[in-house]
């Protein structure tokens, strides 16, 4: 134990007005707390005045307690994540995935607002906790929880709701015959030798910035307007089209700007061995070292003759003997780097050294090496319509049999030139045919990508992709990126859960509870008050004034805090009730043996305060020390209970020790100097002292 | 102010804490705590019949006969049956429900499910490993602040002494609780939970305080010279303290009363074990510590005399 440092009485230096000044802001510090318990009456009042006067008060947030789920009812449910397919760096990333896809299903599908989805690690096991405060219907959130996330692939949907009416078909033709009489004038003049410009100013539809430009759309590929492209093909510089040229758009009349090379493609075929532990190997027929020395043999046999049957005899790429090996045409940027980077710089029609890349080893044939040009255009475009621009579709999105189960995974990668955040997808053999086919019809337009329902991300098809291997990019954050991964691989590598615990709590039990244990709050807390009041007297009153400062700021702190309410977390306040009555009561009890060694009412007073601290210290620091370990350990029950005992113990020594004292030290200046009935032991008991000391 | 010789008595408590000690530890071991599916996995189901409960026997029977072999059935509240079974997953909960409905359900008398609580293997596994860290931890941060609470009191009982004492009584509240709970789990079915755990560790940091207020004013007692023996300062000291004690416990009984009796069914063996660990407290840091901390010096003064 400490020795007290404060021996000599603290009235000192403390006037009358200082006192009033401090009870004020007790009483201060009270109507706050009141406020905030209460905002709905402190609201009524605040409309009052604004009512009365313009002084435009604002209104407090008329929040609730945060009740936990034993009071409001809900369900608390603990999942196991299933992650033994998955290999240990990416599990913890596999589930977070499905955690989001949970919140989001929680949040969506079963409208719980305030949900808590955790993910929780215990030893190698993933778990999974979802509280559900105020759920009705459990049984459907755990079914809704438990089903496999769906990632669809959509595209837009040009099909209209239904068939055109008569007036619709002749609206639909009237305009189109506009425009072709509007692509006729313009092509007329052009043939006069117009400024082709100015007849862009005059007659194009192209408002996408084209107008100021002189109508210039840039550079244009075979891939992203094969129209345009054609009749560019042969054309000389500055040449200006004699027909006008239809696309999907409408009437184009083009001007050949310029050229220039565009991107190399090559043409080729491969031979694939792939060994365990490389990506997307699923049945290994070779350890590395094997497939290594299989590989190098079949290259020295490889000829460009024999190359097929080879590639029909060994590769292990699913589905790649039957399609002899062949990857199409292919530009930079779609392959693996390693792979990309021999294709590209071996000689043509030749076969490659052994290439090593994530997914085994590959011998390359390649039997194809072009530069396409680009062309330069600028054009004036007569814009047509469809009939899906008349009548929208009844879906903006329609399915394309792509899903999850085709895609394998998505990363988040970094472009090597630009150092953009990208998330990449690769798709297994099937995915990669239809993704090819999807983006082949789709260029320029957008693919959506779907996670149970919801739209992930609505990218635009710059070209068709054939090789299985796509990265969206947009100017991602990398936590905006490592979201869109994580989604995509929830619905690609389905994560199943498995309940191994469950809490649900009916909404009436709930209530039920809170009322009861409301209620025996609020005995236990009178009792508490009349106890204190006929056993003390004044200092008892004074106690239970600090008491209702205590219980107000308590409760206040508690909301502010945000402080989940539990049935427990009442237990904890309620014990802390009788704690906050100790410190009180030590004090009192020192009071009282002050006095009656015939000391003055306000010398005892301080004596009693400051000899009463080092135990009102001591005795709740061991509490204290209870609380922090079970806040640090504890789940549910355990921390409800010990953070309201812990800030109940804590506002308790503030309400107990140092507003006890300021209300004390202004009613007993009211008191006559060696008090009066109103103090327990105000009649000097010079026996009891005499006599025990000198007990033998 | 009376003066109320606890010290002179000394062996009286001492003989009756033993006894109590022996008691429980006997009944701990013996008849042996039944642990709530907290600790085991299990589920915990309670429902409500709308209009009226059927023969408990029968649901029993019912249930045993079926799937639920180690069913436990018992009633609570007027309308209400609690069951206990091995851990259900979703399907199995939902066909125990509905089964309940459809053999003792009616149009009117519905069964409406108001808890349901399942807890596998792996998690109770986990809160067992946690309860007992928990156990660990705040036991050694008591004792911490106890070693350092009396450092500086030395003489004539080392400061060691009075933490060992302390700790001493602190296992007589902690044994007498958990006696009790033996019985009650023996023969009402009362069970051992997280909650329980909780109330234990409250418990301690409870009965600590008191002994430490008490040996806090010895300390202080010793200091002024208020009396001429050690036991007598001791015994002064109580009297000085003791209404301090008791009436702090009742203050902390009140709301805990209140609690046990109007605060549900939920929360009733939590506020028992409270009831029951602080009344102890209270009397230990009286009938235990103090005396025996008086009983310590004595043998000290023996040993030395003989020495």
């Amino acid at each position: 134990m400490q020795k007290n440092k404060y021996a000599k009485p603290a009235t000192k230096g403390i006037t009358r007005a200082q006192l009033r000044w401090r009870t004020l802001g007790v009483l201060f510090l009270l109507v706050v707390s009141l406020l905030v318990i209460l905002p709905t009456y402190a609201n009524r009042g605040i409309n009052w005045v604004n009512n009365k006067t313009n002084l435009g008060v604002p209104t407090l947030p008329a929040k609730g307690f945060n009740l936990g789920l034993d009071l409001q009812g809900g369900a608390h449910l603990i999942y196991k994540a299933n992650t033994e397919q998955i290999p240990s760096d990416q599990q913890a990333d596999a589930v977070e995935g499905v955690r989001d896809v949970i919140e989001r299903r929680v949040r969506g599908g079963l409208g719980v607002s305030e949900p808590l989805v955790q993910t929780n690690q215990v030893g190698s096991e993933h778990r999974i906790i979802v509280e559900l405060p105020g759920v009705t219907d459990v049984k459907q959130a755990i079914s809704m929880i438990g089903e496999t996330p769906v990632l669809e692939f959509k595209e837009e949907n040009n099909t209209p709701a239904r068939d055109l009416t008569k007036e619709e078909k002749k609206q639909l033709e009237d305009f189109n015959k506009a425009a072709d009489k509007k692509a006729r004038e313009a092509l007329a003049e052009t043939k006069k030798g117009k400024d082709f410009s100015e007849l862009v100013n005059k007659y194009s539809d192209d408002e996408s910035a084209i107008k100021e430009k002189g109508g210039n759309i840039g550079f244009v590929t075979a891939d992203n307007a094969p129209e345009l492209y054609k009749w560019a093909t042969g054309k000389k510089v500055n040449e200006v089209s004699r027909v006008t040229v239809k696309n999907s758009e409408g009437n184009n009349i083009l001007k050949k700007l310029s050229e220039r090379d565009g991107e190399k493609k090559v043409t080729a075929s491969h031979l694939l061995l792939c060994f365990e532990g490389a990506t997307g190997c699923d049945d290994p027929k070779y350890k590395k070292e094997e497939a290594k020395a299989k590989i190098d043999e079949i290259k020295s046999q490889a000829t460009i003759q024999n190359f097929r049957d080879l590639v029909k005899q060994y590769t292990t790429e699913p589905g790649g003997a039957d399609r002899n090996g062949e990857l199409g045409t292919f530009s930079k940027g779609q392959m693996v780097p390693e792979f990309e980077k021999v294709a590209f710089e071996m000689p043509n029609n030749s076969i490659s050294e052994v290439v090593e890349t994530q997914f085994g080893y590959h011998l390359i044939y390649k039997y194809g090496e072009e530069t396409p040009k680009e062309y330069e255009l600028a054009r004036i475009l007569a814009r047509t319509k469809t009939e899906a621009d008349i009548l929208p579709p009844a879906d903006q999105w329609k399915n394309t049999g792509l899903s999850g189960k085709q895609l394998q995974r998505a990363e988040v990668v970094e472009d090597q030139q630009t150092s953009q955040i990208q998330v990449s997808l690769n798709f297994n053999d099937e995915g990669s045919k239809l993704f090819g086919e999807i983006t082949g019809r789709n260029v320029g337009k957008q693919v959506a990508i779907f996670l149970d329902g919801e739209p992930l991300s609505t990218p635009v098809v710059n070209e068709a992709i054939t090789s299985g291997s796509a990265v969206i990019s947009g100017g991602f954050t990398f936590q905006e990126a490592k979201l869109l991964a994580q989604r995509l691989n929830s619905g690609a590598l389905p994560v199943s859960v498995e309940l191994i615990s469950q809490q649900t709590v009916d909404a009436t039990l709930g209530n039920d509870s809170l009322q009861k244990s409301f209620k025996a709050g609020m005995i236990g807390l009178i009792a508490v008050m009349l106890f204190m009041i006929f056993y003390y007297r004044l200092p008892g009153l004074i106690s239970v004034a600090s008491l209702i400062v205590y219980a107000s700021i308590t409760l206040a702190l508690s909301k502010l805090l945000g402080v989940t309410l539990t049935l427990s977390g009442i237990a904890g306040f309620i014990l802390s009730i009788g704690m906050a009555v100790d410190a009180n009561v030590l004090v009192f009890e020192r009071l009282k043996e002050e006095l009656r060694l015939g000391k003055s009412l306000k010398v005892a007073i301080e004596e009693a305060f400051v000899r009463a601290w080092s135990s009102i210290r001591d005795g709740n620091i061991t509490t204290l020390i209870s609380c922090v370990f079970l806040i640090w350990f504890g789940t549910g029950f355990i921390q409800g209970f010990a953070v309201t005992l812990g800030l109940g113990i804590l506002v308790s020594m503030l309400t107990a020790f140092v507003f006890s004292r300021i209300i004390a030290r202004l009613v007993f200046g009211w008191m006559p100097e060696k008090g009066n009935w109103l103090l327990v032991g105000y009649k000097t008991d010079n026996s009891a002292v005499t006599e025990t000391i000198v007990n033998k | 102010m009376k003066n109320i010789q606890f010290i002179k008595y000394s062996k009286l408590w001492l003989t009756i804490t033993t006894t109590v000690m022996i008691v429980s530890i006997g009944l701990v071991a013996i008849l042996g705590l039944k642990p709530g599916i907290d600790f085991t996995g299990g589920s915990l189901l309670e429902v409500e019949f709308q209009e009226a409960l059927p023969d408990v026997n029968l649901v029993r029977s019912y249930l045993q006969e079926g799937e639920h072999k180690n069913a436990v059935v018992q009633a609570t509240g007027d309308r209400g049956l609690l069951i206990r079974t091995a851990f259900l997953n979703e399907e199995e909960h939902q066909q125990l429900v509905a089964g309940l409905a459809e053999k003792f359900g009616t149009e009117k008398n519905t069964v409406d499910e108001k808890r349901f609580e399942t807890i596998g293997s792996s998690v109770s596994k986990t809160l067992r490993e946690r309860a007992i860290w928990a156990i660990i931890l705040v036991n050694l941060g008591i004792i911490s602040y106890i070693a350092y609470a009396f450092r500086k009191v030395s003489r004539p009982v080392a400061s060691w002494k009075y933490g060992a004492i302390a700790i001493f009584a602190l296992i007589h509240d902690v044994l007498l609780v958990m006696g009790v709970f033996a019985i009650l789990g023996r023969y009402v079915g009362t069970e051992v939970d997280i909650a329980f755990v909780v109330a234990l560790l409250t418990v301690l940091g409870y009965s600590v305080n008191d002994t430490i207020v008490v040996f806090d004013r010895v300390r202080e007692n010793l200091l002024h010279h208020k009396a001429d023996t050690f036991g007598e300062t001791v015994n002064f000291g109580l009297n000085q303290t003791i209404m301090r004690s008791i009436n702090t416990t009742l203050t902390t009984l009140l709301p805990l009363l209140a609690l046990y009796f109007i605060g549900g069914e939920t929360i009733k063996n939590f506020s028992l074990a409270l009831l029951i660990g602080i009344a102890s407290g209270a009397y230990s840091s009286i009938f235990i510590a103090s005396p025996l901390l008086a009983v310590v010096e004595r043998w000290q003064v023996r040993r030395l005399a003989k020495a």
